[in-house]
């Protein structure tokens, strides 16, 4: 190779260095992702965090190789160009290596945080309390085991696996939680399934993510269509659900 | 201009005629929606008689002469004219306005959402505005580089003379006025509300202008297939001796591929919407869940064409950029054969991956692995064509005009589109990111920054062959730039809302996102004005740009061997291939070889040396 080859290389190998670690730092110093409310928001967190330690170095050397293209390859053209590049129609090995490891790669992130993810995500279907969630334009009710009901609120254990049972009365609605990381839609004539596990005791007026938002457009108040939700000590929250149950 | 006229004339009086029969049938009012169907398709009959189809076809089938009328000039532009260059032209105008007009919706939906709150447009129009922009904008996007590219260039670079099937391609083209016109007369029925994805049931219960969408949309199809036959059938048919099929240019195998997927995946979008007519106007159940129909069976059926679209999208921008790249840096294209094999690989993977956009639709949690694989698995072809620009503009001579830097902005744009799309297609991560603003901005990087980038990089480095003038290129890379930091201003920060709790398709949102969402909305209106020096580096070059003479860029297709704009049929005599077409840096490579005179661009230095050129 000669030196003038040599320095492209060496030039691309600094860009990409330099990008990746402004890359790194950028993700990690950046609160990217808002504040986890479940066991299910670490999963994804840990699932976006891998993926974007993997997207950074790729990015990189995609962004470093046309960085170095454009200093080190480019011309001065009078009129008509008058000379050619080399004439490299292939390189099978490279092009061989290059299509294992995008396979690879693929292939990698499809089993982790693919399949590991989603086994850690759904877990088993068991749950310790199962909440009942309507969707009607605009609003959502919610019914607990005992007979309690709740109108535009939702409140939930801390610690307790939880088990919605979803449906709608109407239109497609999207049950989202923000700061669980999860969502499923609300399908009317069907009933479908989330499970999710709270951490921490907090409600809407500490943190706007803790709310469920309608994530699947339903015509004029779609925007509105968004509960508080309010995380309660286990024992609280028994307490608040049989006084409602009575109450009602 | 004659034809223009009686076309609108037939059209108003077959839409009259349609709805005032089905008026007199069954009562009702005029307005109801069976009568606006029935009405439409009389008046769409009706339109196309009037533009031409009355004159050619319609006369032959009755033993009658074809009529034809002898237009010159820019008057041929407005009628119905078989000629393929003024058919791309055609697209080329049409799509730029639809653009124009796309990008206007997006400038009001931007300072909409600039606050939080109530701003300028209710919830109910901003909706509207809403579905207007994204059901234009996809518009464009399937059919901007197809419709104009594909139609003038394919036939000179395989060289033929016109397409395989001119009036068909006439027709094709005249099917877009009254989609657009369809889409534009929604608000008179009440807009459309449900975005460009039309879910049901909102879909069948929203306002009546869903009913224009649904026909209008329909007819879009219709255009799609036909064009993707033509198209393929010239490639299949019309190629010049010699032209084999390891010798076409890249950019006609992007319209190929592409081609292969309109034809064969529009028909499940067009059924899916007519099911949707059916249960608005005929009373039919298929999406109502309470009924005994299935909401998700529109989304099975709409995602089946809809990813595939997404390719039909970007494969001809595939095309586009790396004819672009391999020309400007005079390097053959890279891996040319596992590029071809990547663009068919794409198309085929594309239909089996459509659920990756129903995650958390409610479908069975069994189907999630199969899909996300399979999504994962798109990356391999696609990394394909990355590695392909990145190593022919590796050591090449890179004259960075304004095509150039579109080409290679492009590449960084569509990487952000393709690895945030790796987000999307992983379950985890999705059940997460489906339907927030991650998504808004996915999208945009890989069809704003995919298709439309593509798009610019095609019109800066065909248009001197398309207008024979050259435009100030100085103002080109100015507007590249502008353009390019405006789009991460305003896309960056939308990631960072989606992952931050904001959902897609609002009028409002949670104050405390209200930062962010004022920054992509200035920088949304920094990137919507850089387009007006768009149109004016565009009709300052047309009208006093210099004259380019047949091949400015010293480049190798036969699209670059003849005059530009080109003579009325393509070619004077026949054309042979006889080399690759990408034969930069070999002394004596030919592409191709007139009667007598050889044309293909030899490589300046050594000219003369003969040793014949295919690759490798
Ligand atoms: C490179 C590989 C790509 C992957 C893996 C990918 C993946 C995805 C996934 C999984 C979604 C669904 C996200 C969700 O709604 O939760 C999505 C949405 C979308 N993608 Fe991509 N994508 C890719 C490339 C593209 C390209 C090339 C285009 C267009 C040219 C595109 C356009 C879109 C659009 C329009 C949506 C949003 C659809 C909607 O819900 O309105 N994607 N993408
Ligand atoms: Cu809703
Ligand atoms: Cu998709």
């Amino acid at each position: 190779m000669d030196q003038q080859r040599r320095n492209d290389w060496i030039l691309f190998g600094s860009f990409w260095a330099v990008f990746s670690v402004v890359g790194f730092y950028l993700v990690l110093g950046i609160d990217l992702l808002p504040a986890q409310w479940a066991h299910e928001a670490e999963v994804v967190d840990d699932a976006y965090i891998l993926l974007m330690g993997l997207s950074i170095p790729i990015f990189a050397g995609v962004a470093a190789a046309l960085l170095t293209s454009l200093i080190r390859f480019r011309v001065k053209v009078e009129g008509q160009p008058t000379e050619d590049g080399p004439p490299v129609h292939n390189n099978r090995n490279f092009v061989r290596l290059w299509i294992a490891s995008t396979l690879m790669l693929a292939l990698m992130i499809t089993v982790n945080p693919g399949f590991i993810g989603i086994a850690e995500l759904r877990g088993e279907p068991s749950a310790d309390i199962v909440v009942e969630v309507q969707a009607q334009r605009w609003s959502w009710k919610v019914n607990y085991e005992n007979g309690a009901e709740t109108f535009n609120q939702l409140y939930l254990p801390a610690d307790r696996r939880v088990r919605f049972d979803i449906t709608s009365l109407d239109l497609v609605h999207s049950f989202w939680i923000p700061g669980f990381r999860v969502k499923i839609d609300a399908v009317p004539g069907r009933v479908t399934h989330l499970y999710v596990t709270p951490e921490g005791v907090g409600s809407f007026e500490d943190d706007f993510n803790l709310r469920v938002q309608c994530a699947e457009i339903c015509g004029l108040g779609h925007a509105q269509m968004a509960m508080p939700v309010t995380v309660l000590e286990p024992a609280d929250f028994d307490a608040w659900v049989s006084d409602l149950a009575e109450g009602a | 201009m004659r034809q223009l006229l009686r076309a609108v004339i037939f059209g108003i009086l077959g839409y009259l005629i349609g709805a005032a029969l089905t008026w007199l049938i069954r009562g009702g009012s005029m307005g109801d929606e069976v009568c606006v169907v029935f009405g439409y398709i009389l008046g769409l009959i009706g339109w196309l008689f009037g533009i031409g189809m009355g004159d050619t076809w319609v006369r032959e089938w009755f033993g009658l002469p074809a009529r034809k009328y002898e237009v010159t000039g820019w008057k041929r532009y407005l009628g119905f004219s078989t000629d393929h260059k003024v058919i791309g032209v055609q697209y080329l105008a049409t799509f730029i306005v639809v653009l124009l007009l796309g990008g206007v919706a997006a400038m009001i939906i931007r300072f909409e959402l600039a606050q939080a709150g109530e701003g300028i447009l209710n919830a109910d129009r901003y909706n509207q505005v809403m579905s207007m922009h994204g059901i234009l904008m996809v518009a464009v996007a399937v059919a901007a580089i197809l419709g104009s590219f594909g139609n003038y260039l394919v036939p000179i670079m395989i060289g033929a003379d016109d397409m395989a099937f001119p009036r068909l391609n006439a027709v094709t083209f005249w099917l877009i006025p009254p989609v657009a016109i369809g889409l534009l007369a929604a608000p008179t029925l009440g807009s459309f509300d449900a975005g460009w994805t039309a879910y049901p049931p909102l879909s069948v219960v929203n306002n009546g202008g869903q009913i224009l969408f649904v026909l209008a949309v329909t007819t879009f199809g219709l255009s799609s297939i036909l064009g993707g036959l033509n198209v393929i059938t010239t490639i299949v048919t019309m190629r010049a001796p010699g032209m084999t099929w390891g010798r076409l240019p890249i950019f006609v195998w992007g319209a190929f591929s592409a081609s292969l997927i309109s034809l064969l995946t529009t028909q499940f979008f067009a059924a899916s919407l007519i099911l949707i007519a059916m249960d608005r106007v005929a009373g039919t159940v298929f999406f109502n869940g309470g009924a005994g129909g299935d909401p998700l069976l529109y989304q099975h059926l709409f995602w089946f064409y809809s990813h595939p679209a997404v390719y039909v999208m970007v494969l001809p921008g595939f095309g586009a950029v790396l004819e672009t790249i391999t020309h400007m840096s005079r390097k053959p294209l890279f891996a040319y054969k596992a590029v071809v094999v990547s663009f068919l690989s794409i198309a085929g993977l594309s239909v089996i991956v459509w659920a990756h956009h129903m995650f958390t639709s409610g479908m069975a949690e069994y189907l999630h692995g199969p899909f996300m694989f399979a999504s994962e698995m798109i990356s391999v072809p696609t990394g394909m064509v990355f590695l392909s620009a990145v190593a022919t503009l590796w050591r090449g001579k890179l004259w960075m005009k304004t095509p150039l830097f579109f080409a290679m902005i492009w590449i960084f744009q569509f990487l952000m589109g393709g690895v945030t799309g790796i987000f999307l297609a992983d379950v985890v991560t999705d059940v997460s990111l489906h339907d927030s603003y991650f998504v808004v901005a996915h999208f945009h990087y890989t069809i704003m920054g995919g298709m439309l980038f593509a798009f610019l990089t095609g019109i800066f480095f065909w248009f001197p062959k398309i207008t024979g003038r050259m435009i100030n290129d100085r103002l080109g890379i100015i507007f590249a730039l502008w353009l390019t930091i405006a789009f991460q201003l305003t896309f960056l920060p939308q990631f960072w809302l989606g992952t931050n709790g904001m959902n897609r398709r609002i009028a409002d949102y949670p104050e405390q996102l209200e930062g962010a969402n004022l920054m992509s909305s200035i920088s949304a209106f920094i990137l919507g004005s850089s387009f007006i020096l768009f149109v004016y580096i565009l009709l300052s070059g047309a009208i006093r740009g210099p004259k380019a003479g047949g091949n400015p860029w010293n480049a190798s297709t036969l699209e670059w061997q003849v005059s530009s704009p080109p003579p009325e049929h393509n070619f004077s005599g026949q054309p042979t291939v006889v080399g690759h077409p990408y034969g930069y840096g070999t002394a004596g490579s030919r592409h191709a070889e007139f009667a007598d005179v050889t044309v293909a661009a030899a490589p300046p230095e050594q000219p003369g040396t003969d040793q014949g050129g295919d690759h490798e």
